[in-house]
């Protein structure tokens, strides 16, 4: 059996893992256009904060390829997929497959905002993108600008403001992230953030840089201008789909997957960030492009290409964030829509300054939000996964001294 | 090879076992030089009180696959090949609280540690004393569990004795004790004193 694995990021690293264990034998390709051994992606922002050096990025060794037996294409780009031939092609070079991953992660989504090609604006997506923010770090910055107020835009804003750079952060929405958190736990971030200095601003967007090579202003949607002289820009991300063939392979948001991580073409699988399953607390198409849906679906797909049938129930949209001295953990449906079928339960504590939200469907949980004393978190977020019907009165979870055993008993 | 099993049943909720933990991942390895030890020791075992006051200790369960394992951003968290525990590095934690998130009990706790990096905060959960083991000790809240809640022994040998004692319930005519009497005489107590309505 030969396997070709587009992307050597943590999903396709867990499907060549997964693929191994059953088959030590059958030839893999890995084609990434990342060089080096695989690298932790969510950890680049605590390399821009300062908390850890580049060289603590990788999670498997220099010896990945060579241990797994694994024939690695670095440094390119899959740019087709010959689904008749079987074939994948990376310029006008061919790699045969039998089975092909398609774990070809995501892009970060471009901004439409006139010179936004000038020096010093930045992606925060890539090992690279830090090196450039740091380089020009090193050459002097008086006021960085953040776009964006989700996952990526936080965590740049919090990685500069801890090295001490007057920061600004451009938000669509009413607070930070507001696609993880409600607006509670999201007005509690907020206030940690402006409280250490970063400069908040909502419902405001970039119509046109200006400088002269490198950026020097951005010009802002209600007509004002700011001096900036560093722009990082996280306006989520998109899959990237764009080798794929859409008149064969079915691709919505993501390349669509069934629950064994199978596209619509025998033996032709997708994993991690570039796929769309379903969402377990949503019920619906959904694209998780988190880490540990990375690592699960990755996994899950090796199994199956290498012949060993595994399903997956679905993915689960979820997060956990250190903030100073505020831990926010955050899974499911955590916003839901106001139509009535779900029941919320909140409590708040304001002398601990603790949070916690659930969500109830159906005598389910499907999604909770927590601030301070998270360690416990993984106990809900195992009962949206599990969808496990929740026994007696849901307020018990709610309570500060929860504990799996309130589950048992 | 043998394990902690968990009873839960006959837990009384002395937590002692919480006192042994953390004195045998000490410095100085007992309770008296333990108390003045800075970082102060925790336990690794938690004793929980279920919906009806009765104890719950709730330790890690060495999962495989272990989903801490799968979530760990640095990759810090391993298993020991020859035992099956799951261990953390301390040196490569970055607490980041992933395994908070991916542990579907609870049982990962974040704080500085004697023999861990000075002052650093990170993860730290149940290594099923690998050190006192090595020695030929058995682990900490197992030793000290004076109920018969946490025993040290071969699964198969303490699944077997469960299957006999579910098949002895079941015979017809057979007359069985409780296993435990007395736990079960606590449990009814603590169960009644819930549901009843005071006054």
């Amino acid at each position: 059996m030969q396997y070709v694995i587009i992307g050597n990021g943590i999903a396709g690293v867990s499907a060549a893992e997964a693929i191994r264990r059953i088959d030590p034998d059958g030839p893999i390709t890995m084609i990434g256009d990342e060089t080096g051994p695989p690298y932790c992606r969510p950890m680049i922002s605590m390399v821009l904060e300062g908390r850890i050096g580049p060289e603590r990025l990788p999670v498997r060794g220099r010896d990945f390829y060579d241990r797994l037996g694994i024939m690695p294409v670095l440094g390119r780009r899959a740019t087709a997929i010959d689904v008749d031939r079987r074939q994948v092609c990376i310029g006008e070079r061919r790699c045969a497959y039998d089975r092909l991953l398609i774990a070809a992660g995501a892009d970060p989504r471009p901004i439409r905002a006139e010179a936004s090609n000038l020096g010093n604006i930045f992606f925060m997506r890539r090992r690279e993108d830090v090196h450039g923010i740091h380089h020009a770090l090193d050459a002097g910055v008086r006021r960085a600008l953040v776009l964006g107020g989700g996952l990526v835009g936080f965590k740049a804003a919090y990685g500069l403001i801890q090295q001490g750079i007057p920061t600004t952060m451009l938000i669509g929405s009413a607070y930070p992230l507001s696609m993880q958190v409600d607006a509670r736990a999201g007005a509690m971030i907020r206030e940690a953030l402006v409280a250490r200095g970063l400069d908040v601003r909502v419902n405001l967007e970039v119509r046109a840089f200006d400088g002269n090579g490198a950026v020097r202003q951005a010009h802002l949607s209600d007509g004002s201008h700011l001096d900036c002289d560093l722009v990082v820009v996280g306006k989520g991300v998109l899959p990237a789909r764009s080798f794929i063939p859409a008149e064969r392979i079915a691709v919505d948001l993501g390349v669509v997957v069934d629950d064994h991580m199978q596209t619509c073409v025998p033996g032709v699988f997708a994993a991690g960030d570039v796929a769309q399953f379903v969402d377990i607390a949503r019920q619906t198409p959904w694209v998780n492009a988190i880490w540990p849906e990375a690592v699960n679906t990755g996994r899950i797909a090796g199994f199956n290409m290498a012949g060993r049938p595994v399903a997956c129930p679905g993915t689960l949209s979820r997060n956990v964030i250190r903030i100073f001295d505020l831990d926010v953990m955050t899974a499911g449906l955590v916003n839901p829509p106001e139509d009535g079928t779900c029941q919320i339960l909140q409590a708040e504590d304001h002398r601990r300054r603790t949070y916690r939200k659930l969500v109830l469907r159906g005598g389910r949980l499907v999604g909770m939000a927590m601030v301070g004393r998270i360690e416990q978190g993984g106990v809900l977020t195992a009962l949206i996964g599990s969808r496990t019907a929740v026994r007696g009165n849901p307020e018990r979870l709610l309570d500060a001294h929860f504990n799996a055993g309130r589950l048992v008993s | 090879m043998k394990k902690v099993i968990v009873h839960p049943e006959r837990c009384v909720g002395c937590m002692q076992c919480m006192l042994a933990c953390a004195a045998a991942h000490s410095r100085s390895g007992t309770l008296l030089g333990a108390l003045g030890e800075a970082p102060l020791p925790r336990s690794r075992i938690h004793v929980g009180v279920g919906a009806f006051d009765e104890g719950f200790p709730n330790r890690c369960r060495h999962c495989d696959p272990a989903p801490c394992m799968l979530a760990c951003l640095p990759g810090a968290i391993y298993r020991d090949a020859s035992s099956g525990t799951v261990l953390v590095d301390a040196d490569r934690c970055i607490n980041c609280a992933s395994c908070a998130m991916a542990c579907p009990y609870g049982v990962i706790r974040y704080h500085a540690v004697w023999d861990g990096p000075p002052e650093k905060i990170v993860a730290v959960k149940c290594d099923n004393c690998l050190a006192r083991q090595a020695q030929g000790l058995v682990p900490a809240c197992v030793e000290i569990c004076k109920s018969g809640a946490l025993t040290f022994e071969a699964p198969d040998r303490a699944a077997r004795r469960r299957t006999d004692e579910v098949a002895r319930s079941v015979s017809s005519g057979a007359i069985c004790p409780p296993p435990a009497p007395g736990f079960a005489l606590l449990a009814a107590h603590k169960r009644a004193r819930a549901e009843v309505p005071a006054g």
